[in-house]
C-alpha cells in the first residue's frame, strides 16, 4: 500500500517499488510507492523482482517516470528521467522490530557474561559460602540432578560479594526412594515408599466427579507401558514443619520418584483439548525436561476416570487433581515423620544485587478455565489445600518470590498441548528463575504470575494491570514467558506491549516455530526466544518437548542484557529457522566461554505410531 | 394504467415527508401531496388520479384514464424559492435538496455540472444534453447566479464527442462557462473527483465542494431547475436508462419524462421485457446501485434499471470481499456474495476507503489507487479462492496485477451487469487517467 512521507524517510534505503500503475510523465511521490514492509512476502511468492531497484531516498526529489508501468514494478534507472546518488554517509539502517516475530531475533553481540560467578549457599549443619565459575558448573537444578552437593564442593576459594543481600533461604532435604510398594499403611522405610492399600476408595469417597482411581507403579524397566493423557507431573514434597510457609524454611522432597496424573472420562475421552499425550510412556515423554520425568525415576501413575462431559468443565479436572492429591497428602504426612538423615541438603537463596540491572520475570499461565487453570500458593509444595485457582482470582497479576516458585507454589492443571504446557514440576525446577537468580550481573526482584483469560476484553484488562505493576517495580528489564500457543498469544504480546511502551526492555519466551507462529504482534515484540525443540517446529504431543529449558533461559538472559545495554537485536527472519537459535547459542558460548548443553528432542525417543501417522 | 407509488422519501438522505392529502382526494399532475418534515423536498403527484391508499412510506394514486400534458404550476418566487418549491433534489446521487445546496453564497466561485455519467452503461444524461445543449447552459447560468458563482464548468467524459461538439458550439460565445474533459475511467463522476479534475483541488473525504468554493450539480438536475424556473414545473418525471437482459438486445433504452412512481416492471415491459433467466435488478448504476424488486417504484433519484445476467455459482468457495468507497458498501458486497453462493472468508477495505462519521465510506483520492497487494496477501493467507472487489478502474487494475499471480480468482462486483450491458469487465486498465483537453488529441490508451 502507498506510504506516507514519514515512512518514505524511514525507508530511504529500501528499494523503491510502485504500488500502482503509474503513467509516463508522473512525478513520483510517496503515494506512488509500495510499503517495503511487505517486500519479503512478495519476493517469496515471486511477485516482485528487486534487481536493480533504486532506493526510495533516490527517487523522491523530482524524479519522473518515463514509461507507463504497472504496480509492483521496481523503479530502475531505465524508467526514470533522473535519480539522486546514494548518500555515502547515510546513517546506519535502523533496526526495525518485526511486527510479527514468530521466530526469535538474534542478538548482534551478546553482552559478555565471562567471569560471572554463581553464588551458592550450601548448608548441612554448617554453612559454607562458595563461588563457582559459570563455565564449570551449571545452576542448581534440584531433584534428580543436583549440580552441587555438600559432599562434592568444588575447590573454589570462598569469597563474599559485598553488595549482595540474601533476602531469604529455602532448604530442600532430599530423601531417596528406590522402591514403591503397596502395603497396609502409607510409610517410608529406608528407601522404600509404601502406599496404603485401599486408599483409592477413600480418595474417591471424598470426590463426586471422579468415579475411578487406579494407582500403578511404573519402574524404569516398565516405561513401555500405556498411559492415558498425562495431566500433570509433580514432585512429591512437603514442608517439614507446619509453621513453614512456601518458599522459606525447610522442604522435604523424595528423589527418584514422581507423581504422574493421567485420566479420561468414563467413555474414554482424553482429558485434554489440543492434542493429548496418551500412548506408551517411553514414546511420549521427553525425559529430563524441567517439567517431565527424568529417566530412571519411578513413576506413581494415577489414572482417574471422571464423569462424561466433565473434561471440558472446570470441576472435572479440578476434582481429578484433588483426588490424586488426597493420596499424595498421605505420602507427605509420612514424609514429615521421617527421622532419617537426608541424603542431601540443598539451600536455595533468594539473592538481591543492588546496583545491578533490576529485572522481573512475568510468567503467563493459563486461565481460560477447565484444565486451563492453576492452583496458586497451596500450603504444601504442589498441593491443592489452601490454594486459589487463578481463574477465581480473575487472572490478575500475582507476585511471587523466586523461592516460592521453586517450592511448588503452582499446582498446574494444564494438561493440554502436551509439548508446550508447563507441568507442576516445571515450576519446581524453573530454569529461567534459577538462571536469573544465579546471574551475578542482574538483580532478579521477583516473579509475577498472570493468568490468560478466555475473552479478549479480559486479556487486555489483566494486561493493563500487569503493565502498571511492572511500572511500579522500576525495573530495568523484564522477561515474559508463556506456555502453549495460539489464543494466549493475544495477551502474551499485549503484556510485552504494556511493559515495552513504558520504556522497559522486554524479552518474550514462547513456543512459536512453525505451528505456533504469532498471530498478533506489536513493535515491542522485537526480542523473542523461541522455545521449540521439535524437529518439525510443531506441537508433537510429546510431553514437555517444547517447554522452556536452561538453554532458552541462557539465550533470553543474554538477549535482555543486550537490550538493556542498548545494543540492537537483529530483526527476526520471516520464517522459523532453527539456525538463528543455534547461532545465538554459539555467540553466547564464544562470549562467555560457557558450554551450553543442547537438549534432545523427540527424535531421541522410540517412534510412536501416533507420531508416525500424524507428525514425523 | 397501473397505480403510481409516490415514496415519502425520494432520496437516500433526509427524512420522510408528511402527506398533505387523504385517501379519496382527487389529484392533478403537479398537485403538492407531501411536504418535508426535516431535510427533504416537496413531493408532487406525477399523474391525474385519486389517492387510493396512504401507507407509512408511500402515497398510492390510482391514475385517471386521461392524462393531459398540462400540470399544476408551482407558485412564482425567486429562482431559488422556485427550485425549492418544485421539490428538486440531486438526481445523480443521494438526492440532497438542490435548493439547499445552491444557497451557498459563493465568493466568485464555481458551479460544476457533473455530466460524467460515470456509471457504465447509462445513457440518459448524455442523450438529454445532445437533445438540448442550450438548455443545459441556460440552466447552469441560472444556478451560477443563485449560488454567487462567476464561473461554470461542465465536466463531461471525452468519449461523448457528439454532446461535446454540441456544447462547444454554444460555449464559444459564453465566456463564463467552459467544459472540462474527463477520461473514461470510474469514478470520474464522484463529486470530489469532479472538483479535483476541474479545479485541481483534492478535497479531504469529509469536506464538501464548498471548501473549494464550488457546488457540484448533476446535469439532469440542472434541467429540472431550468423547468422549475422557466416553466414553473415541479419535479414529477425522470429520464431513465433501462438496459441489460432485455428482449431484443442489450442496447440502452432511454425513457424520457417517466412519471415518478412508475413501477420498474412496467418500464422493463416497455423496453421489451426480461429475456430469459436473470441475476438481479439493479436500481441505479452497477457500482453504487442496489438490488431491487420488480414491483418497486422509481423515485426522483432513480437513474437506471439494469437487468443482469445470472450469477456464477461459486459452490460455497472461500471468498474474500474487497470493499471500496467507490463501489458497494459491505452490506451490498455481502448481498452479492450470497447471490454468488460464496463463503465469506475475509473482508478487506481499500486503504483509502475512509469511514466517515455517518458510517459510510469515502475515498481519499478517488480514482488513484493506494496499492492493493497487501489485501491480496491477506486474502491468500485467509485461504480465499475467489475475491469479489468493488473497486474503481485504477484499483481494480492493481488488484489484477497481483491477485491472479497469487492464484486468486478475481470477480468485480459489476461483472454480472457489465456482461448484461455488453461493457468491458473492470479488470486491467488500458486507458490513460489523463485526458487532453483538446478533443482531437487521442490520449494514451494502452499499457505499454
Amino acid at each position: 500500500m502507498s506510504i506516507t512521507a514519514e515512512t518514505a524517510k524511514q525507508h530511504a534505503n529500501d528499494p523503491a517499488v510502485l504500488c500502482c500503475r503509474v503513467e509516463a510523465g508522473t512525478e513520483l511521490t510517496p503515494a506512488n510507492l509500495e510499503d517495503p514492509a511487505i517486500f519479503p512476502d512478495l519476493v517469496d511468492s515471486g511477485l516482485l523482482n528487486l534487481d536493480g531497484a533504486l532506493k526510495i531516498g533516490q527517487v523522491l526529489n523530482g524524479t519522473k517516470i518515463t514509461k507507463t508501468v504497472d504496480s509492483l514494478t521496481a523503479i530502475t534507472a531505465d524508467i526514470v528521467d533522473k535519480f539522486d546518488a546514494i548518500e555515502t554517509d547515510s546513517p546506519a539502517e535502523e533496526v526495525v522490530a518485526a511486527e510479527e516475530a514468530p521466530v526469535e531475533a538474534a542478538p548482534v553481540a551478546a553482552a559478555p557474561v565471562a567471569g560471572g560467578y554463581i553464588s551458592l549457599h550450601i548448608g548441612e549443619g554448617k554453612n559454607i559460602d562458595i563461588q563457582i565459575p559459570t563455565g564449570v558448573g551449571v545452576p542448581a537444578v534440584a531433584g534428580a540432578a543436583p549440580v552441587v552437593s555438600a559432599g562434592a564442593a568444588p575447590a573454589a576459594a570462598p569469597a563474599v560479594v559485598e553488595e549482595e543481600k540474601v533476602v531469604r533461604e529455602l532448604t530442600r532435604k532430599h530423601y531417596l526412594i528406590e522402591e514403591v510398594k503397596r502395603g497396609p499403611e502409607t510409610k517410608i522405610e529406608g528407601t522404600t515408599l509404601y502406599i496404603r492399600e485401599g486408599i483409592e476408595a477413600e480418595a474417591l469417597a471424598h470426590h463426586s466427579i471422579t468415579t475411578d482411581l487406579k494407582i500403578e507403579v511404573i519402574t524404569p524397566d516398565n516405561y513401555h507401558t500405556y498411559s492415558e493423557a498425562v495431566m500433570d507431573v509433580q514432585p512429591i514434597a512437603t514442608k517439614e514443619s507446619d509453621d513453614d510457609d512456601l518458599g522459606e524454611g525447610v522442604t522435604r522432597v523424595l528423589d527418584g520418584v514422581v507423581t504422574m496424573v493421567t485420566g479420561t472420562t468414563e467413555e474414554g475421552v482424553q482429558i485434554g483439548e489440543f492434542g493429548s499425550s496418551e500412548g506408551f510412556i517411553d514414546e511420549n515423554m521427553q525425559w529430563g525436561r524441567p517439567g517431565a520425568v527424568d529417566k530412571g525415576e519411578i513413576i506413581i501413575k494415577y489414572q482417574v476416570t471422571i464423569l462424561n462431559g466433565k473434561n471440558m468443565e472446570r470441576p472435572g479436572p479440578m476434582d481429578a487433581h484433588c483426588t490424586v492429591d488426597f493420596v499424595t497428602q498421605e505420602i507427605r504426612n509420612a514424609m514429615k515423620k521421617l527421622e532419617d538423615e537426608p541424603r542431601e541438603v540443598q539451600v536455595l537463596q533468594q539473592v538481591r544485587r543492588p546496583g545491578k540491572k533490576k529485572v522481573v520475570i512475568v510468567k503467563e499461565i493459563m486461565g481460560q478455565g477447565a484444565m486451563h487453570d492453576n492452583y496458586l500458593f497451596p500450603i504444601e509444595p504442589v498441593g491443592t489445600l489452601g490454594a486459589k485457582p487463578n481463574v477465581d482470582l480473575g487472572n490478575v497479576p500475582v507476585a511471587a518470590s523466586p523461592l516460592e516458585v521453586l517450592d511448588g507454589c503452582i499446582h498446574a492443571l494444564t494438561c493440554i498441548g502436551p509439548a508446550s504446557k508447563e507441568m507442576s514440576r516445571h515450576y519446581w525446577r524453573e530454569p529461567l528463575v534459577l538462571e536469573a537468580l544465579h546471574d551475578e550481573e542482574i538483580d532478579l526482584c521477583g516473579v509475577i504470575f498472570v493468568g490468560s483469560p478466555q475473552a479478549n476484553t479480559e486479556k487486555f484488562y489483566v494486561s493493563r494491570r500487569l503493565g502498571q505493576m511492572v511500572e511500579m517495580l522500576d525495573v530495568d528489564g523484564a522477561f515474559v514467558t508463556t506456555e502453549g500457543f495460539g489464543n494466549n498469544h493475544v495477551d502474551f504480546v499485549t503484556h510485552i506491549e504494556n511493559i515495552g511502551k513504558r520504556g522497559i526492555p522486554v524479552v518474550g519466551f514462547s513456543f512459536c516455530a512453525v505451528q505456533g507462529a504469532l498471530v498478533v504482534g506489536n513493535k515491542y515484540c522485537d526480542a523473542m526466544v523461541d522455545l521449540n525443540k521439535s524437529m518439525s517446529g510443531i506441537e508433537n504431543e510429546v510431553l514437555e518437548c517444547n517447554c522452556l529449558c536452561e538453554e532458552d533461559a541462557i539465550r533470553g538472559i543474554a538477549m535482555l542484557k543486550a537490550k538493556m545495554a542498548g545494543e540492537p537485536i537483529l530483526e527476526a527472519e520471516r520464517k522459523y529457522n532453527v539456525n538463528v537459535k543455534n547461532n545465538n547459542l554459539e555467540i553466547i558460548e564464544k562470549a562467555t566461554g560457557r558450554t551450553v548443553e543442547r537438549v534432545e528432542n523427540e527424535q531421541s525417543l522410540p517412534m510412536s505410531d501416533k507420531r508416525r501417522e500424524k507428525y514425523d | 394504467m397501473e397505480n403510481i407509488q409516490m415514496l415519502l422519501k425520494q432520496g437516500a438522505i433526509g427524512k420522510p415527508c408528511e402527506p398533505i392529502v387523504k385517501v379519496g382526494d382527487k389529484v392533478k399532475k403537479g398537485t403538492l401531496i407531501a411536504t418535508p418534515t426535516g431535510l427533504g423536498a416537496n413531493v408532487h403527484s406525477s399523474v391525474y388520479g385519486v389517492v387510493e391508499e396512504i401507507t407509512d412510506d408511500r402515497i398510492i394514486i390510482k391514475p385517471d384514464d386521461e392524462q393531459p400534458e398540462k400540470f399544476v404550476k408551482i407558485k412564482k418566487g425567486t429562482n431559488l424559492e422556485m427550485i425549492a418549491e418544485a421539490g428538486v433534489i440531486g438526481q445523480g446521487g443521494a438526492g440532497f435538496p438542490t435548493a439547499i445546496k445552491l444557497n451557498a453564497n459563493l465568493d466568485k466561485g464555481y458551479v460544476l455540472v457533473n455530466a460524467a455519467e460515470c456509471e457504465p452503461g447509462l445513457e440518459h444524461n448524455i442523450r438529454q444534453i445532445i437533445g438540448d445543449p442550450e438548455g443545459l447552459v441556460r440552466g447552469l447560468k441560472y444556478l451560477m447566479e443563485i449560488a454567487g458563482a462567476d464561473k461554470g464548468i461542465i465536466a463531461i467524459k471525452k468519449k461523448n464527442r457528439t454532446a461535446i461538439e454540441a456544447l462547444d458550439a454554444i460555449l464559444k460565445d459564453e465566456p463564463s462557462v467552459e467544459r472540462h474533459l474527463l477520461p473514461d475511467i470510474y469514478p470520474m463522476g464522484e463529486e470530489r473527483a469532479v472538483v479535483r479534475e476541474c479545479l485541481g483541488i483534492e478535497l479531504e473525504p469529509d469536506k464538501l465542494p464548498s471548501a473549494a468554493n464550488a457546488v457540484v450539480v448533476n446535469s439532469e438536475t440542472v434541467y429540472s431547475c431550468l423547468e422549475a424556473i422557466e416553466n414553473q414545473k415541479p419535479l414529477i418525471d425522470k429520464n431513465i436508462t433501462v438496459r441489460g437482459r432485455i428482449a431484443g438486445g442489450n442496447e440502452a433504452h432511454v425513457f424520457e419524462n417517466v412519471p415518478v412512481g412508475t413501477s420498474v416492471a412496467s418500464l422493463i415491459e416497455r423496453a421489451g421485457g426480461i429475456e430469459g433467466e436473470y441475476g438481479e435488478i439493479i436500481f441505479g448504476g452497477s457500482f453504487t446501485g442496489r438490488a431491487g424488486t420488480l414491483d418497486e417504484p422509481i423515485t426522483k433519484t432513480t437513474g437506471a434499471i439494469l437487468v443482469t445476467v445470472p450469477f456464477l455459482d461459486l459452490h460455497g468457495a472461500k471468498t474474500g470481499l474487497l470493499v471500496c468507497a467507490c463501489g458497494g458498501n459491505l452490506e451490498r458486497m455481502q448481498d452479492l456474495l450470497s447471490k454468488y453462493n460464496g463463503t465469506e472468508t475475509k473482508v478487506c477495505y481499500c486503504k483509502q476507503a475512509q469511514e466517515q462519521k455517518n458510517g459510510t465510506r469515502k475515498c481519499e483520492r478517488p480514482g488513484n489507487c493506494p496499492g492493493q497487494v497487501q489485501n491480496n496477501l491477506d486474502f491468500k493467507k485467509a485461504g480465499c479462492e475467489y475475491v469479489i472487489m468493488g473497486n474503481c478502474s485504477d484499483c481494480s487494475n492493481t488488484v489484477m496485477a497481483s491477485g491472479p499471480k497469487m492464484g486468486l480468482k478475481v470477480i468485480h462486483m459489476t461483472d454480472h451487469a457489465m456482461r448484461a450491458v455488453g461493457h468491458a469487465l473492470y479488470r486491467t486498465l488500458r486507458v490513460s487517467k489523463q485526458a487532453d483537453q483538446d478533443l482531437n488529441v487521442v490520449d494514451n490508451v494502452e499499457n505499454d
